[in-house]
């Protein structure tokens, strides 16, 4: 399924050794650049291929903005198709637009207009309210993206779930415990996706009050998930922002940023 | 074996093919049903907004009240939760002539605060500030003027009373068919959606998983009926940073579960309204009056004559 070499089949079982896996990453392993200077410097670079990254923070401090500049910036600049999945009913196309008006204009000439037209026709939306819809989502995707390889074509670069807690919280906790095993298949199933089609995955989730300070959603066993969780607050009233990272696989976590939304 | 799992796999790519709405477009082929952000923008751009009678007020909002989204409104008693609620249930029934969306309302009470000869003194307001600004209009079109009696502005508004939390679970379970019966509803107004779980909730996890399962469902609804929901909710004192603070009701996870957040309050005698909380809108805050005639601008906002559209 793979197009790259790493994984190599060696009587039947796949392995691969760790100078693959370093070319591996050198060659497919790209960063996104997000468009937003501090969080690309916390991240060391932006998004990355191959991973999931969870985005979390209090309600209205900017975890759907990050998402919409994210998806903007991907799509404007590395001709890939961006699928943003939206259960808040919030991705809002006008703020998008907006934000592609500020990205400077890339060496080939092309009129602003057909700029837009073009870039946005490339970020794709589907509404989901209910955990069952993302499953069936998921499952669709993994099959047109096996079916991409084979036919070329503009392939998926990013995948955007905003937000993921709002799907799940309806159905963890209480005495039933499908909910946590629904939880872990969406899990799976998107790290799959990430690593073998080498998408980058960016989730986002909720706070809530934890003893004393606030803390993200979704428990303990969701924490081990997402490779990297960034947790972004505002203050009030004003557009700055504060990024901190929680959990990195490969940096030191407890750094923190501040930058500003563009209005 | 190979060519059995090829036929297969043929055989599913075709019914996928006749399924596709527009398997045209190439990156919609990669999600059927999904739209893309360009197609989507221009359907914003047509869509119109619900006035909430004040142009200070409809100016933070980006032109009123969003379809498609779910907005929570929150103030503390008697800052015009209700009135706002009132009005909306009137002006989405501004019949299209005069610039409304013409449709109808969906009002659900929880706490019996709504008064029908409000409504009524609410749509004959309403009423006369269109005579106002359509004077032309109203002469010719004696047709239009029948549908310009306050009766049928209450004729307009379907109520549903809520007297306990299982009831409400319930009424927005049956929405889903009531608003496919009803195609002309456009607007679902829920006065106030915490009223029931605020008493006699001991889990209050399974409060938050209750209120959570329903915050996504008023979603869906609101997408797939192209509809506005506004929620109206209570305050409460939240203890943070060594103070007592005033927060809308429901908790923090219940904070993620609108499109838009607008939270009404008083600055000295005025009322005011901030938004707090929206996908493509800045932050803002603008004073806003209730008079007789419902919600209008502040007089003292360089004195503009109300408006409604």
């Amino acid at each position: 399924m793979n197009e790259g070499q790493p994984p190599v089949e060696n009587g039947g079982v796949l392995w691969s050794d760790g100078m693959d896996l370093l070319k591996d990453v050198a060659e497919r392993k790209h960063f996104f650049p997000t468009g937003l200077e501090g969080i690309d410097t916390l991240l060391g670079g932006g998004l990355r291929k191959g991973q999931l990254t969870e985005l979390t923070g209090q309600s209205s401090s900017g975890k759907t903005q990050a998402c919409l500049s994210f998806a903007s910036h991907v799509a404007a600049r590395h001709m890939g198709v961006v699928l943003y999945l939206d259960t808040s009913n919030s991705f809002s196309p006008s703020r998008i637009a907006r934000i592609l008006d500020e990205i400077p204009i890339s060496l080939i000439k092309e009129p602003k207009d057909v700029r837009l037209k073009r870039v946005m026709s490339s970020i794709i939306c589907e509404s989901v309210f209910d955990i069952f819809a993302l499953f069936e989502v998921l499952d669709q995707l993994e099959v047109s993206l096996n079916d991409k390889v084979n036919n070329g074509g503009k392939k998926i670069c990013l995948l955007i779930i905003d937000s993921i807690s709002s799907l799940l919280a309806p159905i963890i906790g209480g005495k039933y415990s499908q909910g946590r095993s629904m939880m872990i298949s969406v899990a799976m199933i998107l790290k799959k996706l990430a690593d073998k089609h080498n998408l980058s995955v960016l989730v986002t989730n909720h706070m809530v009050a934890g003893n004393g300070a606030p803390k993200p959603a979704l428990g303990e066993s969701w924490k081990a998930v997402p490779h990297i969780r960034l947790m972004i607050s505002r203050d009030r009233g004003s557009n700055i922002c504060t990024a901190t990272i929680l959990k990195h696989t490969l940096m030191a976590s407890g750094r923190h940023l501040r930058f500003a939304v563009p209005g | 074996m190979n060519n059995k799992i090829q036929e297969a796999a043929d055989i599913l790519k075709a019914v996928d093919g006749s399924n596709k709405f527009k398997g045209v477009e190439e990156p919609c082929g990669v999600l059927r049903g999904a739209q893309n952000a360009w197609d989507m923008l221009s359907e914003e751009q047509s869509q119109k907004h619900i006035s909430t009678g004040s142009s200070d007020l409809n100016g933070i909002l980006g032109g009123g009240i969003h379809c498609k989204e779910v907005t929570e409104i929150g103030g503390v008693p008697g800052v015009g939760k209700t009135q706002l609620g009132i009005q909306l249930a009137i002006n989405v029934q501004i019949p299209v002539d005069y610039g409304g969306l013409g449709g109808k309302a969906v009002y659900i009470d929880t706490e019996g605060s709504f008064m029908v000869e409000r409504a009524y003194q609410i749509a004959e307001g309403c009423i006369s500030d269109i005579m106002e600004y359509f004077p032309y209009h109203h002469d010719k079109a004696s047709s239009g003027q029948q549908n310009l009696q306050p009766e049928r502005f209450l004729a307009g508004i379907y109520y549903f009373r809520i007297c306990s939390y299982t009831e409400q679970i319930a009424v927005i379970n049956h929405l889903e068919k009531f608003l496919g019966e009803h195609k002309d509803v456009r607007i679902v107004i829920i006065d106030s959606v915490t009223f029931h779980f605020r008493q006699d909730f001991d889990d209050l996890a399974l409060r938050t998983r209750v209120l959570s399962g329903l915050s996504l469902k008023l979603m869906k609804l609101s997408k797939t009926y192209n509809l506005a929901v506004v929620l109206l909710n209570q305050v409460t004192t939240k203890f943070t940073e060594g103070s007592f603070q005033l927060t809308l009701a429901l908790g923090d996870s219940w904070s993620h579960s609108s499109t838009n957040r607008l939270i009404l309050y008083w600055k000295g005698n005025e009322r005011c309204a901030y938004l707090d909380k929206s996908p493509s809108l800045p932050v803002a805050s603008t004073p806003y009056a209730v008079t007789g005639k419902g919600v209008r601008d502040a007089v003292s906002s360089n004195c503009k004559r109300a408006r409604i559209m």
